[in-house]
């Protein structure tokens, strides 16, 4: 039985193809404006992959905050709930996940079932998002993928504010000014968006062990920063940015009564 | 009208811009209030015949508007009021009408932007902007206010629209307990007693106290009437229970109360014959913090019960809510002095608005709220907090601890006076209650 997950993210379309329970293949669309074209795209990628046809596909399921401009989708799950269905799928040890995404960030309790017992997001702010670090490293005049490795270099001598990006650009600026080397600058930009994350998860409580998805676990400048802060281990999966799809498709297989083989 | 060189606050706009700005929100407002009527009634499509009144004084400019512009013409007074802190018995009690004045329109916000930054209470800023060019029917007949100083947004409110009006300030102690407060604060509405009086020029004796006491009874007791049946399996929505609450707040009491009264005949029979207004599983949901007014402000509930999947609210711990008529005055003699103790105790005493302490943490506010979570069997909190509502945020971390303890879930959710953030807020709230009832069905 083959299913699907569909994540309706900000900055891009994700689809997860499911067989018996076992990932079969990726895709991954930019949702620019057309999100229509951009799920169809990312199907026909996945089909590619997986090497089948799209009437193999069951049963679709949609999440991400775009989800209410999914096309053809048998049933709906919340960016929450998919989020803790991955982790656990992923890591059944998993009971806090993180996931940081292009413009919304969130902290999700869950049981060893997945089922969520408490989440905090990002209220209406984009610094506490990837969103932060794509205008910092503008500031910054460094490429976005360079800047996690340039990050790592530094000792820790600076620090920004983070409440928000536009004041952020700000700091990044003055410290430019006052010669600050870029891989302060840099780390301090990570250290500013964890510390974000960081009191979000204290809001919902700390119980390891802890997986980071989304875009940004892919950026080791911002994974390195979460760790430092939240003092503890993080796991990160090979394809964070696929955790919501994951969930969905998880979600799918459950409603049609499946289970993992 | 004083001048505009005496004005404290500049709120004075040109009568034009004024007309016009006033003209296009309230056509909007009407389309809004229709909408939301019409929604409310598509997701309880067995209403009971009893809630179209309700539905009628929601309309705000209409019926009511015209009963009471004619009510002054005959002589009598109108008094506002922007907190629940404000005794209704005492107004009632010289013939005067009293008005919940507190905006929940949105687009007024932008003219209330114009005197305080936007990091204030919307809230305020939206009354702000509804002073500005008269919007309100209930704050532009009123000809006095009263305006307790709860939170440093209303106490600067209170300045800025005594610009355009008589504005009587109550002070409440913020420490409840004590006898220098309840002292203090009788001697406060000693003041405003006074202050009535001479507006209505009506002595308020024993017998009018004694009257507007008895009224405020019986309109308590079909409020909580009502209340108590939402603690069954939900025989009505929570939005139109909260809509009943709410007109509370400027229909006439009195047949306000015989209205709920009968409200409340049809819906015990529907207790007995089981006819539900939505599936008896559907996640009970509480609504606590910052105040839920109509029209605008209804966002929330609508989303809560119009989501997928959807929830019922079952209970809300809002001063626009659940919280306004839920105390009786409790006199043990009817003398002049005992009554007037009564209606100060009632005021104070039970109220659970954040801006109170104690030396245990303002804890009436958790009691009142573990209380209701028991009885109404909630299933989850949503702590409502508008931006720039300080003590409702601070306050949050107390209430979830609280919350933690006994296995209730909460989510706390960060909102303005806008339309913008719906997509966002329906995310949260669809995984809110996607998680409600995930525990439900364990």
């Amino acid at each position: 039985m083959i299913v699907a997950g569909l994540d309706m993210g900000v900055q891009n379309v994700k689809v997860v193809l499911l067989k018996d329970g076992e990932i079969l293949s990726h895709g991954m669309v930019p949702s620019g404006f057309e999100p229509e074209k951009a799920v169809e795209q990312a199907f026909q990628e996945a089909l590619k992959k997986a090497g089948i046809a799209c009437s193999d596909i069951k049963y679709v399921a949609a999440t991400g905050v775009g989800v209410e401009l999914a096309p053809r989708v048998d049933c709906k799950i919340s960016v929450v709930s998919a989020d803790a269905k991955a982790a656990v799928y992923m890591y059944p040890s998993a009971r806090t996940v993180i996931d940081v995404g292009a413009e919304e960030s969130r902290v999700i309790k869950c049981d060893e079932k997945g089922v969520v017992l408490d989440f905090a997001l990002n209220e209406r702010c984009a610094a506490g998002a990837g969103a932060f670090l794509e205008a910092m490293a503008r500031a910054l005049e460094v490429k976005l993928e360079d800047m996690g490795k340039l990050s790592l270099k530094a000792k820790g001598t600076t620090s920004i504010s983070a409440t928000c990006v536009i004041f952020g650009e700000s700091d990044v600026v003055s410290l430019i000014h006052k010669q600050e080397p870029k891989h302060e600058i840099a780390r301090a930009i990570y250290d500013a968006l964890a510390e974000r994350i960081v009191s979000m998860v204290h809001r919902v409580g700390l119980k390891p062990d802890v997986v980071l998805v989304g875009g940004v676990a892919k950026d080791i400048g911002f994974a390195a920063a979460l760790k430092r802060k939240l003092e503890t281990e993080i796991l990160i999966p090979k394809n964070p940015e696929y955790a919501g799809a994951l969930g969905a498709a998880l979600y799918a297989m459950e409603n049609l009564g499946g289970s993992r083989k | 009208m004083k001048n505009s060189s005496d004005k404290k606050y500049s709120i004075e706009i040109s009568q034009k811009e004024a007309e016009e700005i006033r003209n296009a929100i309230k056509a909007a407002s009407l389309k809004v209030m229709d909408e939301y009527i019409e929604r409310m009634k598509k997701s309880w499509p067995n209403r009971p015949e009893a809630m179209q009144y309700f539905y009628d004084i929601a309309k705000f400019f209409g019926t009511r508007e015209r009963e009471i512009q004619e009510a002054k013409e005959e002589g009598k007074k109108v008094i506002g009021y922007t907190c629940m802190l404000a005794p209704i018995e005492l107004i009632l009690a010289a013939d005067a009408i009293p008005v919940r004045v507190s905006s929940g329109f949105y687009d007024p916000v932008k003219l209330g932007n114009r005197i305080v930054p936007v990091e204030v209470c919307p809230v305020v800023r939206s009354t702000i902007g509804v002073e500005m060019i008269g919007l309100s029917p209930y704050l532009k007949l009123s000809d006095a206010l009263i305006t307790p100083l709860t939170c440093d947004g209303m106490t600067k409110l209170s300045e800025i629209l005594s610009d355009s009006k008589p504005v009587w300030t109550l002070y409440p102690p913020r420490l409840k307990d004590s006898e220098q407060s309840m002292f203090f604060w009788r001697e406060e509405l000693r003041t405003l007693k006074a202050k009535i009086e001479k507006l209505t020029r009506t002595k308020i004796t024993a017998k009018k106290l004694k009257a507007a006491i008895e009224i405020m009874h019986k309109a308590t007791r079909a409020f909580r009437r009502l209340q108590e049946i939402r603690k069954d399996a939900p025989v009505i929505m929570g939005r139109d229970a909260m809509l009943v609450n709410q007109t509370s707040m400027w229909d006439d009491i009195k047949r306000w109360t015989e209205k709920t009264e009968e409200l409340c005949n049809e819906l015990e029979r529907r207790i007995r014959e089981k006819v539900w207004a939505c599936p008896p599983d559907t996640p009970r949901v509480m609504i606590a913090g910052s105040p839920a007014i109509w029209p605008d402000n209804w966002k929330l509930p609508n989303l809560v019960e119009e989501a997928s999947p959807q929830g019922v609210i079952v209970a809300d711990e809002l001063c626009s809510g659940d919280r306004f008529l839920f105390d009786p005055v409790g006199v043990d003699e009817w003398t002049m002095d005992d009554m007037f103790k009564a209606v100060a105790e009632r005021y104070l005493l039970p109220s659970t608005c954040p801006c109170f302490t104690s030396e245990d943490g303002n804890k009436d506010r958790v009691n009142w709220l573990t209380a209701r979570i028991e009885e109404r069997r909630v299933d989850g909190v949503i702590y409502h907090v508008f931006r720039g509502c300080m003590l409702y945020a601070m306050e949050y971390m107390r209430i979830k601890r609280v919350l933690d303890k006994i296995n209730v879930p909460v989510y706390y959710l960060d909102t303005d006076y806008t339309r913008e953030d719906v997509g966002q807020i329906k995310t949260r709230v669809e995984a809110f209650l996607e998680m409600l009832k995930s525990r439900v069905e364990f």
